[in-house]
């Protein structure tokens, strides 16, 4: 029984390059390529669990800081830690050093980009800029030290998509576009980007997903809207979709919570966000906190399809 | 079918017998699923059928348990919640064994009863108790039904595969009406007959759609009206496949026999929170689920109150003057927008950041500040009528006003209406604390 009008596909987005493929990964990752809602074909979903990690954790979730401890430090010994030990897919490198006041370690930038790249053996999704005065020049440091790497590069919004469209288009990137909670913002953004150049297998949609239980609702139907409008052959919204709960750890229960409580209010308040959110459509979900890792992908581990599943 | 299509089945006499005030009328209720055929005391059987398959809701809503606790699920319209509201959160039932001692049981069925998680106004709780027969003794099953009954009023689910089991079972409880779990193949003769007896919902469960849909005819054929349909999931992306095909087939009709609830026993797949989300998001209307953590319970139940939200409502913040951390006569003020997301968001930073505060929320129709600012309906007169609205000057002795980030084009013009020093903020809530610590003066 199909779901939808239509049996349109939605675009495969290639993230990461191996050494076959001109960069230095160990594996690529093809996200995209369904035909159908999520966990209702028949094949296994490409879904994703990214563990995002940052350079300055002082803009960071406290309940994370105290977690990760000193590896809060050292963005490399992070992001190795993240795929070797607590699992995740790939990594989230978020710049958030550029949100200080002044900032102007370039750099730096091109620095820990280059060290974390050598200490993952994934794809790599990096949050660049936070500033707009700055997008260009950091844009470019990051765009630069993962030539050949196809990163996912974040993030293009409607009104600063260029530079990072920009980094992304001189060194061979994917670009995460990211509108606020809005169908049609979204589809506007991506036309706007593909007419700087943007090859439409090159954009990831992210429809900013709000936090469970401060407006969660609104990004699971935005989500759940931009899925089947790109199944039934809307081809700017058939792109795959990423989706991180930023405001997830910064909630009253997740803060509230009694020190003992912290972590595991945490992780369930991440996994029921994230899961929902791949249940909606989106392709890779992003988290902060180590231990939502493995409860993702063991649910995920849980859902593939056993051989000769039944047809109901 | 359509309103005059009905219309012209029914007597048209406008006896007013059905509660409705004329025929048409109570056709018009027909067509939108909104009255039930039986209503009507002078049709003959044969247009009660033919009328009770057209019009009756696409999903039978059923009730499970009695009194205040009581859940009730199904009469739902859509796939997706953008569509339609969806209207009736699913049951979530915390399963117990009858093999469990009786200090166990207790704890775990008062604990259901007690927890409460308060959001947004609202008291959030789980619904009810499913016992298992595992120790494979009816008269064990009963004392455990037994003791669950002792605790407070809560639905149950009946989870036995004898229909001995039930029948010692329903003795204790049959009364309050809860749900049989579940009728087979095998023994659906006797399951049928129980409810039948006791007035209770029943579960028939099969792992394909055509032994589904015959008991559920068989079922129908012995009496029992309020059925639910178990899929009988070998894995969590059976029961997401399944649930949708027949939330599907149900809603587009194209299958009466399927028009019915969806429970969902999670308990043998294993993974608890994926489960119970899976079940809140795609269409069950009863989960059975092992006891839970608090953060779980928590997560569930709010994710559980978000699904089921009415999209076309976006909820709205009362405009007004909200204090946060106890602000003083020259704490700060930071204009908003009533749209709740971002009245959340902002609440969630500038808490967290500890730094007093007044939060002037104004009434932008529910639209978000980006929205409200290319839409029109955040302006400077607004903002002028709001702050005499609510006194704003009576609340602090100076006249600094801090604007979002994204309302920037618009703050000469609210400072030429207001006469307030209008400072312009960052565009995003989690930039405020650095913002406010840096740039705060009175």
């Amino acid at each position: 029984m199909q779901l939808t009008e239509k049996e349109d596909a939605v675009l495969e987005v290639q993230l990461g390059a191996t050494r076959s493929e001109g960069g230095t990964r160990e594996v690529s990752y093809r996200i995209g390529g369904e035909t159908k809602l999520p966990f209702t074909e028949a094949e296994p979903d490409r879904l994703l669990v990214a563990l995002e990690i940052c350079d300055e954790t002082q803009f960071w979730p406290p309940v994370i800081r105290e977690y990760v401890g000193d590896l809060a430090d050292q963005p490399d010994e992070w992001a190795k830690t993240a795929e070797r030990t607590w699992g995740a897919d790939l990594v989230r490198l978020n710049f958030t050093s550029t949100k200080q006041r002044g900032f102007d370690d370039f750099p730096g930038i091109t620095k820990t980009m280059e060290q974390v790249l050598a200490a993952t053996s994934r794809p790599l999704i990096v949050e660049g800029s936070s500033e707009p005065e700055l997008d260009s020049e950091v844009f470019r440091r990051c765009g630069e030290a993962g030539e050949g790497e196809r990163l996912l590069l974040g993030t293009a919004e409607a009104d600063r998509y260029r530079s990072v469209a920009a980094a992304a288009l001189a060194y061979g990137h994917a670009v995460i576009a990211q509108s606020p909670i809005d169908i049609n913002l979204a589809k506007q953004l991506n036309i706007l980007l593909q007419e700087t150049g943007v090859a439409r297998d090159r954009i990831v949609i992210d429809p900013y997903t709000g936090a469970l239980g401060y407006g969660f609702e609104y990004s699971y139907s935005v989500m759940e809207r931009i899925r089947t409008a790109g199944l039934a052959g809307d081809a700017d919204l058939a792109m795959p979709m990423i989706s991180a709960a930023t405001d997830a750890l910064a909630v009253r229960e997740v803060r509230e919570a009694a020190a003992g409580d912290r972590d595991a209010m945490a992780v369930a308040w991440e996994f029921y966000t994230a899961f929902s959110a791949l249940a909606a459509g989106a392709s890779i979900v992003c988290v902060r906190h180590p231990m939502t890792v493995a409860r993702l992908k063991n649910a995920l581990a849980a859902m593939q399809p056993a051989s000769g599943q039944k047809e109901v | 079918m359509k309103a005059l299509e009905i219309y012209k089945l029914l007597p048209k006499t406008n006896c007013k017998k059905c509660g409705y005030p004329t025929c048409l009328a109570f056709a018009m209720k027909l067509a939108a699923g909104k009255a039930d055929v039986e209503l009507c005391p002078d049709l003959d059987p044969e247009t009660k059928t033919l009328l009770g398959g057209a019009t009756r809701p696409p999903i039978r809503l059923v009730k499970v348990g009695v009194g205040e606790r009581s859940v009730t699920v199904g009469e739902e319209f859509v796939l997706f919640r953008h569509e339609k509201t969806f209207y009736h959160p699913p049951g979530i039932m915390v399963h117990i064994s009858d093999t469990w001692p009786e200090e166990q049981v207790r704890t775990v069925a008062e604990d259901v009863r007690d927890s409460v998680v308060h959001r947004v106004g609202t008291d959030l709780m789980l619904d009810g108790i499913a016992i298992r027969n595992e120790s494979g003794s009816p008269t064990q099953f009963a004392e455990t039904v037994a003791l669950v009954e002792a605790c407070g009023d809560l639905p149950e689910v009946l989870i036995a595969a004898d229909p001995a089991a039930h029948e010692a079972a329903l003795a204790e409880c049959g009364n309050f009406l809860p749900l049989i779990h579940a009728a087979t193949d095998r023994n659906w003769r006797e399951c049928a007959a129980l409810a039948k007896r006791y007035g209770c919902p029943l579960a028939v469960r099969a792992g394909d759609v055509k032994t589904l849909t015959s008991l559920v005819r068989n079922c129908v054929g012995a009496g029992v009206p309020d059925l639910m349909l178990d899929i009988a999931p070998g894995s969590l992306r059976e029961f997401i496949a399944a649930a949708t095909r027949i939330r599907k087939a149900a809603i587009e009709r194209t299958d009466p026999d399927l028009g019915y609830p969806i429970v969902f026993d999670t308990v043998p797949l294993g993974i608890t929170d994926a489960a119970l989300a899976a079940g809140v998001l795609k269409y069950a209307g009863i989960i059975v689920t092992e006891p839970l953590s608090p953060a779980s319970m928590e997560a569930a139940l709010t994710l559980r109150q978000n699904i089921y939200t009415d999209p076309q409502k976006p909820i709205q913040m009362t405009p007004g003057i909200y204090p946060v951390n106890e602000p003083g006569r020259d704490a700060p003020v930071l204009l908003s927008v009533n749209f709740s997301l971002t009245y959340f968001t902002l609440l969630g930073y500038l808490e967290a950041s500890r730094i007093p505060c007044h939060l002037f929320v104004v009434d932008t129709e529910g639209l978000s500040v980006l929205t409200a600012v290319a839409g029109g309906k955040l302006t400077e007169s607004l903002v002028a009528a709001s702050i005499k609205q609510f006194s704003l000057n009576e609340k602090v002795d100076h006249r600094q006003l801090i604007i979002p980030g994204y309302a920037a084009p618009l703050s000469g013009k609210i400072e030429d209406e207001t006469g307030w020093k209008v400072l312009v903020g960052p565009r995003d809530a989690a930039e405020l604390a650095g913002y406010l610590e840096k740039e705060w003066r009175t």
